[in-house]
C-alpha cells in the first residue's frame, strides 16, 4: 500500500519534510497547502509535488491523504490536527506540539478518539548517536541513569534567528515560551526517556545574554536558559544558549556504570569508563581510550557517509519511516503519547517560571 | 508627488533616495523594516531640510503596513527582495510582499491607478541565458528563464516577482517600469558575485574566468532607477542596468587581491566546471542530497556560460554613468580594505 501524504504549512521547515518524504519510495507526496497559495505553489514547484491548495478543507476533501504533515506555526496545530483526525488522516506534527499543555492533551485525545496515529517531529531522538546511546543503555553498558545534561546551541545570526529578529510580529514572539518554546522540545525529549517521574521538580532561569544581540528591538527576547530537573532517582540539566560557540547539540549521560557523551553535530558517542588500572596508570590511559573511541566513531562516520547516511535530517527520515510503518502495520507509533505529553508538560512548567506574566 | 521607496534601508535603497532628492523629488516616504538601518536616511533628512523625508517602519508581509505605506503615493519604487535565507523566506520577501503591496495599491481610493507609476527593480537573473551560445549578447529582448526552479532561489523568486507585477499591471492599468540590474556593487555590498566564483571552505574557486561581469556601481544603479522613474517614455518598458566599461571576472578578482587582501583562489576553466558539475549532480542524485548540488550544469551555464551585455536602451533614456568603473572599483575596494571582515 502506498500512503498518500500531504503537507499543510509551506514555511521554512516544510522543505525538510518534503525532502525526506520524497526519499521514501513507498509513499507519495500528493499535495501541499498554505493559506498563501503563493507559498504552497513555490514548495510544489521546487519539489515537483503535483498539486497545491490555499484551503486545507479543499485539500483534504480532494486528496484524501492518509497522513497530514502539519508544519504551520503551533498556534494552529490544535484546530488543524482535529480537522485532520475527523477527516480520517494520521498526523505528523512539527514541534512544538501546541501553545499549551492542555492543547497537546486535546490533540492526543483527538487522535485516540479518531483511532488515528500521531507523531511529533522529535527527529534528534532518531539520529544515529541517539540510537547508539539507547543501545548502550539497554545493553546495560551505562547502568542506571544518575544524571543527564542536555544542551543545545542556537545561532541568532542564522536563517531562522535572523527571520525572527527582523520581524517583531514573527509567530515565535507570540508563543508563551517565545524562542525557547520553538527549540526546547529537542532538549527535553532526549531526557524524558530516562527520567523516572511524570512530574519531576523543575527550576528554570532565563536571561538575555547580550543586549542588542538576542533582542528583537523591544528587549523581550530572552536567549539563555538553564533548567534543573529532578525526578525520583534521576536528575538533569537542560541548557539553551544563543551565545556559546560552537553551536551544538550534546547529551551527557552519567550512569551508575559508565558515562557517555553524545555529540549530535559531530555524530559521536564516547564512553568514559571506570578505570581498571591503579594509581598514576589510571590517569595515563584514559585519553588513549577516548582517542580510540573517537577514531572508531570517525571511521564509522566515514562508512556512513560512503553509504549516504549523513543527511542533515537523517533522524527525521528514520522517524518518518517508522511512523509510516506503524500506520501500515497498525503498530504503536514510534514515540509514545505519554512521552509527548511529558515533554509538553515540562515545557509549560519552564515557561511559567521564566515568563510569569504570560501565565498571568 | 509623493514617492514611496520600499527597502529604503537597504544597500541600494539609501542611494535611490539620495538620487531622488538630487533630481528634485522632495516628498519621499522611505519604508524600511529594520530601525538599525536608518542611519543613511537620517543623515539625508538632516542634509535636506527643505525636503519631506518620512521614515516609515514596517513589514510588507503585513497587509496593514502595506496600506500605510501606499497611502497618498503616486510613485512607488519597489526595491524589496529576499536576498538570502531559506527558500520559503526568500519567496515570502520577494513575491508575497509584492502581492501585498499590489493589493494595497488596488484597495486604496486616494490616488487613481491610472495616475500611479510603479518602478520595480528586478534582476538579470530572470533571463533564460542557458540556451544562448557562449558570447551571445543579453539585452531586453532576451527570453525569460523557462526553468527558474533549476537556477538559484533568488532568480526564481525574482522572476515570479516580476511576472506578478506585469499581471497586476494588465489588470489595474498602472504605469509599470521594470529595471533589471546586473550585479550591484559598492561600499557596503558583498565582495564577490557568484559570477566571479564560489568560496568553498578556505578556497575561492574562480569560475568566471574572462567572462564580462555585468556590474553596476550602486550609485550608478540608483541614478538609472531615478532616470527611468522620471522619463515619460519608460512606462511599460524594461531596462537592463549595468555600467559601461565592464571588467572581466579575472580582472575583478585580481584587483580585489591587490587592493583588499590576498585570498587563496583556484582557477577552474569552464569545461572543467561543467565536468565538476556533472560529477556533483550525479553524486547529489545517488546520495539523495547528502551534499547539496551547489553546482549543476544548468547553474554553471547560467552563471559562467559567458555573455556580453547591452545597456543601450538605458542610455536612450539619457542615463549617464555617474562614477566611472575604475573609480567605482577603487571606492569599493578601499571600503572593503578598511573592513576586512566584510571583504
Amino acid at each position: 500500500m502506498s500512503l498518500k501524504i500531504a503537507i499543510v504549512g509551506c514555511g521554512k521547515i516544510a522543505d525538510a519534510h518534503a525532502e525526506e518524504i520524497k526519499k521514501i519510495p513507498s509513499v507519495q507526496l500528493c499535495a501541499v497547502c498554505d493559506l498563501e497559495p503563493i507559498m504552497a505553489k513555490q514548495l510544489a514547484v521546487r519539489y515537483e509535488i503535483p498539486r497545491w491548495y490555499g484551503d486545507i478543507a479543499a485539500m483534504i476533501d480532494a486528496e484524501k491523504p492518509d497522513v497530514l504533515h502539519i508544519t504551520t506555526p503551533p498556534q494552529s496545530h490544535l484546530p488543524l490536527a482535529r480537522q485532520a483526525f475527523v477527516a480520517g488522516c494520521h498526523v505528523f506534527l512539527e514541534k512544538p506540539v501546541a501553545l499549551h499543555h492542555c492543547d497537546a492533551e486535546a490533540i492526543v485525545e483527538s487522535a485516540v478518539a479518531a483511532g488515528r496515529k500521531l507523531a511529533v517531529n522529535y527527529w534528534p531522538r532518531f539520529e544515529a548517536p541517539a540510537l547508539e546511546l539507547r543501545r548502550l543503555y539497554e545493553t546495560g553498558v551505562l547502568g542506571s541513569p544518575v544524571h543527564l545534561e542536555s544542551s543545545i546551541g542556537y545561532d541568532l545570526g542564522g536563517e531562522f534567528g535572523t527571520a525572527l529578529r527582523q520581524d517583531p510580529e514573527h509567530w515565535v514572539h507570540r508563543l508563551p515560551g517565545k524562542l525557547f518554546q520553538n527549540v526546547m522540545d529537542h532538549v527535553l525529549n532526549k531526557i524524558t526517556p530516562y527520567i523516572d517521574d511524570d512530574k519531576p521538580f523543575i527550576q528554570a532561569i532565563a536571561w538575555c545574554g547580550e543586549a542588542g544581540v538576542g533582542g528583537n528591538g523591544r528587549g523581550e527576547l530572552l536567549d539563555e536558559l538553564r533548567v534543573v530537573i529532578r525526578g525520583t532517582r534521576t536528575s538533569a540539566y537542560a541548557t539553551f544558549s544563543a551565545h556559546a560557540r560552537p553551536v551544538g547539540q550534546t547529551l551527557r549521560f552519567y550512569g551508575t556504570k559508565n558515562t557517555a557523551h553524545v555529540d549530535y553535530a559531530a555524530r559521536t558517542v564516547v564512553l568514559e569508563r571506570k578505570q581498571a588500572f591503579p594509581s598514576a596508570l589510571g590517569r595515563l590511559f584514559p585519553p588513549f581510550l577516548v582517542a580510540k573511541d573517537y577514531l572508531r566513531q570517525g571511521l564509522s562516520n566515514v562508512s556512513s557517509f560512503r553509504h549516504a547516511g549523513f543527511h542533515f535530517f537523517e533522524g527525521m527520515h528514520r522517524l518518518l519511516n517508522e511512523f509510516y510503518l506503524s500506520i501500515e502495520n497498525d503498530a504503536p507509533p514510534p514515540i509514545s503519547y505519554e512521552e509527548i505529553l511529558r515533554v509538553s508538560a515540562m515545557m509549560e512548567r519552564i515557561f511559567e517560571q521564566i515568563y510569569p506574566e504570560v501565565r498571568a | 508627488m509623493k514617492v514611496l521607496v520600499t527597502g529604503a534601508g537597504g544597500f541600494l535603497g539609501g542611494r535611490v533616495v539620495e538620487r531622488l532628492l538630487a533630481h528634485g523629488y522632495s516628498d519621499i516616504r522611505c519604508f524600511l523594516r529594520d530601525r538599525g538601518k536608518a542611519e543613511r536616511l537620517l543623515a539625508l533628512q538632516e542634509k535636506s531640510p527643505g525636503a519631506q523625508l518620512e521614515l516609515c517602519y514596517g513589514n510588507l508581509r503585513s497587509k496593514a503596513d502595506c496600506a500605510l505605506a501606499v497611502a497618498d503615493v503616486s510613485l512607488v519604487v519597489h526595491l524589496v527582495a529576499g536576498m538570502k535565507g531559506a527558500p520559503a523566506e526568500m519567496f515570502a520577501d520577494s513575491v508575497l510582499v509584492s502581492r501585498n503591496l499590489l493589493e494595497a495599491l488596488e484597495a486604496r481610493d486616494d490616488v487613481p491607478m491610472n495616475e500611479t507609476r510603479v518602478v520595480l527593480v528586478s534582476s538579470f537573473g530572470v533571463y533564460g541565458v542557458v540556451p544562448l551560445r557562449r558570447g551571445a549578447r543579453v539585452d531586453e529582448t532576451t527570453p525569460l528563464e523557462d526553468h527558474p526552479e533549476w537556477r538559484d532561489t533568488y532568480s526564481h523568486s525574482k522572476l515570479w516577482q516580476e511576472q506578478l507585477f506585469w499581471e497586476y499591471q494588465k489588470k489595474d492599468g498602472f504605469e509599470l517600469v521594470v529595471l533589471r540590474p546586473g550585479v550591484i556593487y559598492g561600499p557596503g555590498g558583498g565582495a564577490f558575485s557568484t559570477r566571479v566564483g564560489l568560496q568553498i571552505g578556505p578556497v575561492f574557486f574562480h569560475l568566471g574566468g574572462r567572462n564580462l561581469l555585468p556590474l553596476t556601481f550602486v550609485a550608478n544603479c540608483a541614478e538609472a532607477i531615478v532616470v527611468a522613474v522620471a522619463h515619460p517614455d519608460s512606462a511599460g518598458q524594461v531596462y537592463n542596468v549595468h555600467d559601461d566599461d565592464l571588467p572581466t571576472a579575472s580582472r575583478y578578482l585580481r584587483e580585489y587581491k591587490k587592493h583588499v587582501k590576498r585570498i587563496r583562489s583556484v582557477r577552474l576553466p569552464y569545461f572543467a566546471t561543467r565536468i565538476l558539475a556533472r560529477i556533483l549532480e550525479g553524486y547529489h542524485r545517488r546520495s539523495q542530497g547528502q551534499l547539496p548540488a551547489i553546482i549543476t550544469r544548468y547553474k554553471a551555464a547560467a552563471a559562467w556560460g559567458g555573455n556580453r551585455f547591452s545597456n543601450a536602451k538605458l542610455h536612450s533614456l539619457g542615463w549617464r554613468q555617474l562614477v566611472a568603473t575604475p573609480d567605482a572599483m577603487t571606492q569599493t575596494f578601499e571600503y572593503m580594505r578598511q573592513q576586512p571582515t566584510k571583504g
